[in-house]
């Protein structure tokens, strides 16, 4: 066996993955390949899952849908806007990244990656929405956890486990994802040049309201002009908070927004279209369309991300200046990386900021050097190496599922 | 009653006197007097009784840990427990194991508005967390009954789920990180103050473990934020039908609400008296629905659920005029397994988890379920997340009764993974539904579980004998579920 192989559902997957166990032979798992994500890895065989496709059942009343892992995102999200309903992670758009077109790719692979939107900081991440799942191990065998229901702890969480796992413990088959109302109205309330820290400071007073903020984000003076908005100013950095709900409701708190931040002379709000606009562009990360460089994610405590900023990010003293966007509230920062320099230092420095601070880098742009001898993800702790690996291990005992995706050599 | 556990390892019983002498080397708080070890001879669960060989409570996670290896190189099992109010057995003690009591980690560490979290010690209860915070105005979300005297580290281990997990998730939504012990002694932090942490979700993965992959020794949890305004109505109905309609309405129409419960008649006028909530008397079905959000919000949406309880043709509703009034709502509510502690002389308490529309069917079955055992239920559901618990009154003092009750129990569960339920919803599994896995997973699904817990503990030590069917019992009784009627691949290891 070898080149690509593309089963049309989950019998042949478990046949394929069966009789690659009994040759030990690896496999790669794609299904459109849009995520480039993840070490690369060499492999005689590649499983491609797009034939795996369909919606099985969808529930409204329920609240949840159950698809094959290789239904297009994009069809899941039309059949659940048709009954006013969306994924509550708010799913990233990578495709942009990528190559600078729309490709959300597959719900598996979206899955595999545990890719979650400028919502999770109040609504959870992905591996929060995924109810159940059907799989196949690394011994062809089919397996399942959960189900369809919200409250469950009958044996282990296993779709924590696989959410994110980068297709090296099992090939996702069928999932079930709760699904949530869409908001009935939003709008953002905007400030205008405040520097990184003060935009950290004004995150932190939002977020210590009751006002339920359901985005939060910040694009430096540097990084605003591709935001091609009628009602924004993408002259001055953009401090944006989101704001759901009832319309009355909504209004009501960005009035009281308004006085929290009153002294705050520049500012303005996006109503509804506006703001869907700026947060699908802010969740696809449109600001990175194209790069050509590598982009990284760097999940923080609030509190640290003035300082990342200041030493990684920007900082006129020391003549700093990459381009980023702040998420989640503060949590969450996506860098570019020149490619210029071979030995990525930087990456080395972030690292050890990372392992001081309680945060830690994801690369989720990286040229083939890279990803052929670099990192992905930094955990640096041994013991937790060795767990993950037995963990690997318990699923695909002769690691035939995209070895090494994660971590060299598991 | 008989109850299957792990054969006794002979030669650990032999030198009971000899581990304990070891363990008061590294702990200075080891119980192993027959008085001191009653206390933990059983949970919340207390059909089942089991005294260890002793009882150790450490002070530092250095002391789990090194408890903790002292066992696993010398083959002795262990038991974590965190404040015994567990339902389903997961902290009942062997009889040839050192049960392990996070009792004396007791201190919250951190309290961190800033970043919006909390550190605690797992002993610390689920209460005292927001008690450490609402001076602020912040609370921690998940709020299981049991809340003032359960365990953090037992929420963690049993992923908790409580009347608000509708809106505001479970423990497993709930929880930023960790430090847990694995059963060599190894200590491994997970998370902490910043969001999904890298590589696998181990975090994940040990929400909702019943003590079966590590010990929990230190937790960091999300506080949220009150909200401006909260009120709550009751809706009465005269049939399951009706309120079970209701319900599937409410969320159907996009509302997501704080909570909603339900309770019947035998636990309204129970609770009603135990509590004096000021429940309507007359009615079948009493539904609880909390909303919360702006003034203005909760205003409209309390409108649109008393128009759907109209149309589903309620038979009473009243909205809460002041926090007061809510609050006297749920104290009715959340005493509800007290309260019927005080009409039969023992209960035991069902937890199946059910998809909504279901809801009246289900109830209809126990209705039925009920006659045919000749004993009474009464119940309580988590409406809104379709998470039931219905309590099946007996008398211990009749053997048969027990008996009775826990064939009632296991043929509610069964009925609701026949509706397309779960087992548990948040109890878990522990020894009380163990034998039942197989009613809802094959073989190869249980292998694969069987897997991942010698990933973290190989020889097994660790919690033996809980949420996994003993050894073989599955396949013996013919319980295991043969897709197709063949095992897929029958050369592969079978447990
Ligand atoms: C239009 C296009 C543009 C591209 N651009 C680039 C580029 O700029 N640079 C570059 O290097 N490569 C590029 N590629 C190649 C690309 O990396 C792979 O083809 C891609 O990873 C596949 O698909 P997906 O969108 O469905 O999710 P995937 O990206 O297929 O998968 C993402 C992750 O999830 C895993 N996965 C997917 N489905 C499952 C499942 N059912 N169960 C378990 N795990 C699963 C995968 O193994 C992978 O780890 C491009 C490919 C295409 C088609
Ligand atoms: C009146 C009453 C009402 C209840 N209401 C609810 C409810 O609304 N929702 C709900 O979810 N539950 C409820 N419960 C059940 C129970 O309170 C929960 O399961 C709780 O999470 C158990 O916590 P505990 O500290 O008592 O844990 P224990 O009972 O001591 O232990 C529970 C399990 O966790 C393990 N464990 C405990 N601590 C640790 C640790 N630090 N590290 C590793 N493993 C550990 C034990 O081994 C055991 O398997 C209720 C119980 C009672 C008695």
């Amino acid at each position: 066996m070898s080149g690509t192989y593309t089963p049309n559902n989950q019998e042949e997957i478990s046949q394929f993955i069966y009789d690659s166990y009994q040759a030990n032979k690896p496999i790669e798992i794609v299904t459109f390949n849009s995520k480039p994500i993840g070490r690369s890895i060499q492999c005689s065989q590649t499983l491609d899952l797009r034939k795996n496709s369909g919606v099985i059942e969808y529930a409204p009343e329920e609240l949840f849908i159950k698809v094959k892992a290789g239904t297009p995102l994009i069809d899941i999200l039309e059949i659940l806007k048709s009954k006013k309903q969306s994924l509550g992670f708010e799913p990233v758009d990578l495709g942009y990244l990528y190559n600078g077109k729309s490709n959300y790719g597959s719900i598996g692979g979206v899955t595999s990656c545990n890719l979650s939107g400028p919502r999770r900081f109040k609504s959870g991440a992905l591996r929060d929405h995924l109810l159940g799942f059907t799989a196949v191990n690394g011994k062809g065998e089919c397996i399942k956890s959960g189900g369809t229901v919200v409250k469950n702890v009958t044996g282990y969480d296993l779709s924590k486990l696989l959410a994110g796992s980068y297709g090296t413990l099992s090939v996702l088959t069928e999932l079930v994802f709760k699904v949530v109302p869409e908001p009935e109205y939003a709008e953002t309330f905007v400030l205008y040049d405040l520097n990184p820290k003060k935009a950290m400071e004004a995150f932190s007073v939002a977020m210590k309201t009751s006002l339920e903020v359901s985005g939060a984000c910040f694009y430096s003076k540097k990084n605003t002009e591709f935001l091609r908005l009628n009602d924004i100013d993408s002259s001055k950095s953009v401090t944006a908070f989101r704001i759901e709900g009832p319309k009355k409701s909504v209004q009501e708190r960005i009035v009281s927004l308004t006085k929290i931040f009153k002294e705050i002379k520049e500012k303005t709000v996006l109503e509804l279209y506006q703001s869907n606009l700026f947060w699908k562009i802010t969740a696809n990360l449109e600001c990175f369309s194209n790069s050509q460089n590598l982009v990284a994610k760097i999940s923080l405590p609030p509190t640290e991300t003035a300082g990342f900023i200041s030493q990684f990010c920007e900082d006129d003293i020391m003549d700093i200046n990459n381009k980023y966007f702040v998420d989640w509230a503060g949590g969450l920062v996506f860098l570019e990386i020149n490619d210029k320099d071979p030995s990525y230092l930087i990456l080395e420095k972030i690292k050890k900021f990372c392992k001081e601070k309680g945060s830690h880098i994801t690369i989720i742009k990286a040229n083939d050097n890279l990803r052929r001898t670099g990192f992905f993800v930094s955990t640096s702790d041994e013991n937790i190496k060795i767990l993950a690996a037995k963990i690997k291990q318990s699923f695909d005992p002769k690691s035939i599922l995209n070895p090494g995706k994660i971590y060299a050599g598991i | 009653m008989s109850l299957i556990m792990p054969e006794p390892d002979q030669l650990t019983l032999d030198n009971s006197e000899s581990i304990i002498a070891d363990l008061r080397k590294i702990s200075k708080n080891v119980l192993s007097e027959e008085e001191e070890k009653a206390v933990y001879e059983t949970d919340g669960l207390s059909v089942h009784r089991q005294r260890p060989i002793a009882v150790v409570l450490p002070e530092t996670t250095k002391e789990v840990s090194e408890v903790l290896k002292y066992c696993y190189r010398n083959n002795i099992k262990v038991v974590p427990r965190g404040a015994g109010t567990g339902l389903s057995g997961g902290a009942l003690p062997l009889k040839d194991s050192v049960l392990v009591s996070l009792g004396k980690f007791n201190k919250i560490l951190d309290v961190d508005f800033d970043n919006r979290c909390v550190i605690t010690q797992p002993g610390v209860t689920n209460l005292s967390i927001t008690g450490a915070v609402q001076h602020e105005g912040f609370y921690y979300a998940p709020d299981p009954s049991s809340q003032i005297a359960c365990s953090i580290g037992g929420n963690i281990s049993t992923n908790a789920g409580g009347v608000h997990s509708l809106k505001y998730g479970v423990t497993t939504n709930n929880v930023l990180g960790i430090e847990m012990v694995l059963i060599d002694g190894t200590i491994i932090r997970l998370g902490g103050k910043n969001l999904d942490p890298e590589g696998y979700d181990l975090l994940g993965i040990m929400t909702g473990s019943e003590g079966l992959l590590a010990v929990i020794t230190e937790i960091t949890v999300r506080i949220l934020k009150k909200p401006q305004s909260v009120r709550a109505v009751l809706i009465g109905f005269n049939t399951n039908d009706d309120a079970g309609n209701c319900v599937a309405e409410i969320i159907s129409s996009g509302i997501i609400p704080a909570g909603m419960e339900i309770m019947d008649k035998p636990l309204i006028i129970a609770t009603d008296n135990f509590a004096k909530a000021g429940y309507p008397r007359d009615v079948e079905i009493l539904l609880i629905v909390e909303l919360d959000g702006t003034e203005s919000e909760v205003d409209t949406l309390i409108n649109r659920v008393l128009e759907i309880a109209k149309k589903n043709k309620a038979s009473y509703n009243r909205a809460s005029e002041s926090d007061e009034e809510r609050l006297r709502f749920w104290k009715g509510r959340k005493a509800a397994f007290t309260a019927l502690g005080v009409i039969s002389p023992d209960y035991i308490c069902m937890d199946g988890s059910i998809p909504r529309k279901k809801l009246g069917n289900v109830l209809n079955e126990i209705a039925s379920l009920s006659k045919k055992y000749g004993l009474s239920v009464a119940n309580c559901f988590h409406a809104g997340d379709g998470n039931l618990h219905p309590l099946i009154m007996f008398d211990s003092n009749n053997a048969k009764e027990l008996k009775k009750a826990e064939a009632f129990g296991a043929d509610i569960l069964k009925y609701c993974v026949k509706v397309g339920g779960v087992l548990t919803g948040e109890h878990g599994v522990g020894i009380e539904k163990r034998d039942l896995m197989c009613e809802m997973f094959n073989n190869d699904d249980i292998q694969q579980q069987l897997s991942l817990k010698k990933a973290f503990d190989e020889k097994s030590l660790l919690n033996p004998g809980k949420v996994f069917p003993v050894l073989h019992r599955c396949a013996e009784e013919g319980r295991v579920h043969i897709h197709k009627g063949k095992t897929r691949h029958p050369d592969l290891p079978r447990f």
